[in-house]
């Protein structure tokens, strides 16, 4: 009887046991691990981003130059969308039967609660027809998403593209998530976080198909999106069209700034493209294409490309000299041509006639005091102390230095220096090893951008702003560092002749550049005409000279400076200096009166064919 | 004894009742709490499941004070009867037609009456009834005495020696197979709890344990195959379990051969060779019948239960969703019609109001839920044990334990399968789970209970 009575107690501890390894594995699952916190919040919560509109982006006189537009990509819920007339869907949305089955199986191998993307970037006309029937088709729903639209099809270098950012992006800046848009080049890279604005995001809790059921946490967590800033650039747009049209049909670039302010008036890169083609679904196709094209539409050549000053650089030389005090404005240098060819003119009576007449000699001659100032009884000694300070001089024109300019470039032109020379040369060169220098040729080399800032740095007769596109962001100041001026190692005082030069350049007879003289406006300007050399297939050739011109006006207070570079098109004066005039006229009286020289210029073609420009 | 009579209420134990009544209003709340509709709020509405499970509780106290009235003579003596009137009950729902695949149901102009809940009240008495009838306490103290490792196997005698008791339980379990519905099946074995109690077959736990763990490792790992060590000999796992059979087998032969002495021996060798050919045809019956007689789903469940399939969002649905809402409830809980997976408006746990209500619970009321819940069950389970030892009729004895058996079953797989440690098998939790037939039939066991007890004095006498 006792054996049988125990059986209550195990029974009994049968009940106790059971119940007690519930609790065990209940405070396991419920407090001590979080597998399943986690497995619950993936199942029953989600989340939405919602996107800010992207800055609005506007010219200096407040024309909007960038916008957005609302486009829809369709999306699907597979399993809501179980029972759907495809025949009928992709009829409506105009996709072929493949690619909707190719989507539709993406789609379910992602998830079958979650949505994927059917259809990108429909644009509002064509959603207007969708719309009224996309009710038909339970599962599927657009989603609002906004596109750049250039309203005018220019300045596609400055305004740059956008893309979908790559995993590189994203892994740099955990903001980015696949699909997300981000700047590529130009305005919209360098102020993509602040035109991008800040990202929304709303949590809600879903039901077992993944339909919201309310918010989550009573929305503690979810953070509106905010409105990307609207930034103001410097550049006139008007300027800028009618840049773009000027050079139509040729390769080259217009820089024009500001001097008083280092505000970019103006940047051209010719060949262009329309800045709506690499927008949207087609981006990638259109890319391709115009990375194909040979005449590189997609290279910025105002900033990201560096060529040989040429003549223009002479400015500098009698700047430098007069500031080291080894010539004066009046000094005189035969035109030698013996030390180096030049075209046959007056001898230069002084700093204002050597600009004017660009003669080669007098500015070897010029440039050789500089360099070779009998500091070091070894001439090769004495060229490496006065190349120095001569490259420091240079470099304080802002050449071949960070100009600041807030465009994303690390392109920049070249001041050779001792270190320099004594590399490639081994040490064995004296200032007639390198003369060329003194005439912007040989291996200096200069960027348009650079081009026009000493345009501007003779303008302001010495000092210049860095060249800069911000002109306010949602009308906050501007950084401090384009505020203050930098000043350039040469004294105000000696800027005059120069200027005189390149007045005289325009105005007088002999002057190189008398197609840029107007009669309303003082232009002082110089042309340079660059010699041009280039591998082909191994072989170097000489190709027809580069046209530069650069310039700014009026003489006294000036408004705007500018440099105008068009490859292959022989003396400066010719083709970029009547250009640089009609840029000047456009802005500083915004009409022209010259129709002539601009239909000239309008009508030109000139875009050589490569084997018209091979010099023998 | 007049007095007694007279007070129907008089030697009614309290706590009982009182814990009843604590289940039952806390299922009702859970229930309204994880059906929650904004847009009926209303708690007696009788359109949401709230409303009807009020109903029902209705339904199951008039059930009970008709209990109240009846003297515990007429329940016993009419216990056959009873059982057999759900007997026809369940027969005749073998000619309905099938609702989700079973013919489990009764049907009344909207209103489903599931025989086979009423089937273990039927069951429990006539099991009182018979072992109080037939066998006395000497009979089986002899058998519990012979109990020892000599009749370790002897399920199959004791079957033969207890043709009645067999089949009292036999034919529900036959006809519940029929509808099919495996989880009352399951539930009637738990009245084995009972027949251990009261003498039968003294071992049958030693042996469940055995055959439990027997058949894990035989599901675990029968279909896979293995190197024999320090051969190249390939073998399947089920060879491989048998030879370790024989080793286990042989080990303790050559114990026995150690300990125990010489003339004791053969029996014990015999009894040792029976249970290793038992052992081995078990196996072998685990495997055919793994393979052969269980549906598909159900070779699915123990596979996830055994967590020999992964598949959270496709076979192991229920289960990964019911144990993410449990995980998800923390120490406190997420707060009263918080849950935001075993909800009826979100829908991730399937069958959160019948079978996975334990989710809703959990998920909302937290670690300290969880462990209040299990700790009134816990008590429920105890204070039957202690009414049922307190009893001197028989009769009541065995028809608390079948009780207790009963709501053991139910919370232990109910529970088991939320928190995945029992396969899933569609069994209510009692009081919780939505459904009028197991509410009223989960109350009138409890109020037989209780009347019964309430006249343990008068039978004293």
């Amino acid at each position: 009887m006792r054996n049988i009575d125990n059986r209550k107690y195990i029974i009994a501890l049968i009940f106790v046991l059971i119940p007690l390894t519930f609790v065990v594995r209940l405070f396991y699952m419920q407090v001590v691990d979080d597998k399943w916190k986690d497995r619950a919040a993936t199942i029953s919560e989600n989340k939405i981003l919602t996107y800010p509109a992207r800055g609005i982006v506007y010219d200096r006189n407040g024309e909007k130059i960038i916008s957005n537009e609302v486009y829809y990509d369709i999306h699907v819920i597979p399993r809501q969308a179980k029972n759907t007339d495809s025949v009928a869907f992709i009829k409506l949305l105009g996709i072929s039967m493949e690619e909707y089955s190719k989507k539709m199986a993406k789609a379910w191998a992602y998830s079958s609660k979650k949505p994927s993307e059917i259809v990108r970037q429909i644009p509002p006309n064509e959603f207007a027809q969708i719309a009224p029937e996309l009710y038909k088709y339970p599962g599927f729903f657009e989603v609002a998403r906004t596109l750049r639209v250039y309203p005018k099809k220019i300045a596609a270098h400055v305004l740059g593209y956008m893309n979908e950012a790559s995993p590189n992006d994203i892994e740099k800046d955990p903001y980015y998530k696949p699909g997300d848009y981000i700047g590529r080049t130009g305005i919209e890279r360098m102020y993509e976080k602040q035109l991008r604005g800040q990202r929304g995001v709303k949590y809600y809790l879903q039901d077992a198909i993944g339909m919201a059921t309310g918010e989550y946490e009573n929305g503690d967590y979810d953070t509106l999106a905010k409105q990307g800033k609207n930034i103001t650039l410097s550049i006139d747009w008007e300027l800028q069209e009618y840049g773009e049209r000027l050079m139509q049909n040729k390769l080259g670039s217009i820089v024009a700034i500001e001097p008083s302010s280092g505000e970019i008036l103006a940047m051209v890169s010719a060949p262009s493209y329309d800045p709506n083609l690499l927008v949207g679904r087609h981006l990638g196709a259109n890319y391709g294409k115009l990375q194909e094209d040979t005449l590189l539409p997609l290279q910025n050549r105002s900033i990201n490309s560096a060529y040989m000053p040429g003549s223009i650089f002479k400015t500098v030389m009698a700047l430098i000299g007069m500031q080291e005090g080894v010539i004066t404005a009046n000094s005189s240098f035969p035109c030698n041509k013996a030390l180096l060819g030049c075209h046959n003119h007056p001898t230069a009576q002084g700093v204002s006639d050597g600009v004017k007449m660009s003669c080669n000699p007098y500015f070897v001659q010029l440039t050789r005091r500089i360099v070779q100032q009998g500091k070091d009884p070894s001439i090769f000694k004495d060229a490496a102390i006065g190349l120095d300070i001569w490259a420091e001089y240079v470099r304080s024109f802002g050449i071949g230095v960070d100009l600041k300019t807030d465009f994303p470039t690390n392109v920049r032109g070249n001041v050779p220096d001792t270190d320099y020379y004594n590399e490639r040369l081994n040490f064995r060169w004296a200032f007639s090893t390198i003369q060329s220098i003194a005439i912007g040729q040989g291996e200096v080399l200069i960027t348009p951008m650079e081009m026009a800032n000493l345009a501007a740095i003779i303008a302001n007769r010495g000092y210049f702003y860095y060249p800069h596109f911000v002109k306010s962001i949602d009308g906050a100041d501007i950084p401090d560092i384009y505020l203050s001026p930098n000043q350039t190692m040469v004294d105000s005082q000696y800027f005059e002749p120069v200027i005189d030069g390149m007045w005289r350049v325009v105005h007088e007879s002999g002057g190189t550049a008398r197609r840029a003289r107007m009669d309303s406006i003082a232009v002082c300007g110089k042309t340079g005409t660059v010699e041009n050399f280039k591998k082909i297939s191994g072989k170097v050739y000489q190709l027809t000279d580069h046209s530069n011109f650069m310039a700014f006006a009026p003489r006294e207070n000036p408004q705007i400076a500018i440099s105008v570079f068009i490859e292959n098109t022989g003396f400066g004066g010719t083709w970029s200096a009547p250009v640089a005039s009609l840029m000047i006229e456009k802005y500083i009286n915004r009409t022209i009166k010259d129709t002539v020289k601009e239909n000239r210029i309008l009508n030109a073609n000139l875009i050589p064919d490569i084997n018209d420009i091979i010099r023998e | 004894m007049r007095s007694q009579e007279n007070k129907i209420f008089a030697n009614i134990d309290w706590a009982l009742l009182g814990i009843y009544l604590v289940l039952v209003l806390l299922g009702i709340s859970n229930i309204y709490s994880s059906v929650y509709n904004p847009e009926k709020p209303g708690l007696f509405d009788l359109s949401t499941e709230h409303g009807k499970q009020i109903m029902w509780l209705g339904v199951a106290l008039f059930l009970g004070i008709i209990v109240f009235f009846l003297e515990s003579n007429f329940i016993r003596k009419y216990a056959y009867w009873f059982y057999g009137f759900t007997m026809l009950l369940l027969i005749g729902v073998l000619f309905t037609t099938p609702i989700h695949g079973a013919k489990s149901w009764f049907g009344f102009g909207g209103v489903g009456i599931q025989p086979s809940e009423f089937a273990k009240v039927g069951v429990a008495l006539a099991l009182a009834r018979f072992i109080d009838q037939n066998s006395s306490s000497k009979e089986r103290t002899k058998m519990g005495k012979n109990a020892g490792i000599a009749s370790l196997w002897g399920i199959i005698p004791f079957i033969s020696k207890n043709k009645s008791t067999a089949l009292i339980l036999g034919i529900p379990c036959a006809l519940v197979l029929l509808q099919p519905d495996a989880g009352t099946f399951i539930v009637f074995t738990s009245f084995l709890l009972v027949l251990y109690r009261e003498g039968y077959a003294g071992n049958i736990l030693l042996f469940l344990v055995i055959a439990v763990i027997i058949a894990v490792v035989t599901l675990l790992v029968a279909d896979s195959n293995f190197m024999l060590p320090f051969t190249k000999m390939q073998l399947s796992g089920k060879t491989g379990i048998i030879i370790t059979l024989i080793v286990l087998t042989g080990a303790f032969a050559f114990a026995v051969r150690s300990f125990v002495m010489r003339r004791n021996r053969k029996g014990i060798y015999r009894s040792l060779f029976g249970s290793f050919i038992v052992a081995v045809l078990f196996v072998n019956f685990v495997e055919l019948g793994y393979t052969n007689i269980l549906q598909s789903h159900q070779k699915e469940r123990i596979d996830l239960l055994l967590g020999k399939i992964d598949d959270p969002d496709g076979k192991g649905y229920n289960i990964n969703r019911a144990k993410a809402a449990i995980g998800s409830g923390g120490f406190i809980g997420k707060g009263y019609k918080s849950a935001t997976l075993a909800n009826a408006s979100q829908r991730h746990v399937p069958m959160q109001s019948t079978d996975f209500i334990f989710c809703t619970w959990s998920e909302e009321r937290g670690f300290l839920g969880s462990f209040l819940l299990v700790g009134l069950y816990t008590f429920l389970l105890l204070k039957m044990v202690v009414i049922a030892e307190r009893q001197r009729s028989v009769f009541t004895r065995v028809y608390a334990y079948c009780v207790a058996s009963i709501f053991f079953y139910h919370f232990m797989i109910n529970v088991g399968m939320a928190i995945g440690l029992a396969p899933v098998i569609g069994i209510p939790l009692p009081f919780f789970s939505y459904g009028g037939s197991s509410m009223m039939s989960f109350s009138v066991l409890i109020f037989i209970l209780l009347k019964l007890d309430s006249e343990r004095k008068i039978v004293l006498q």
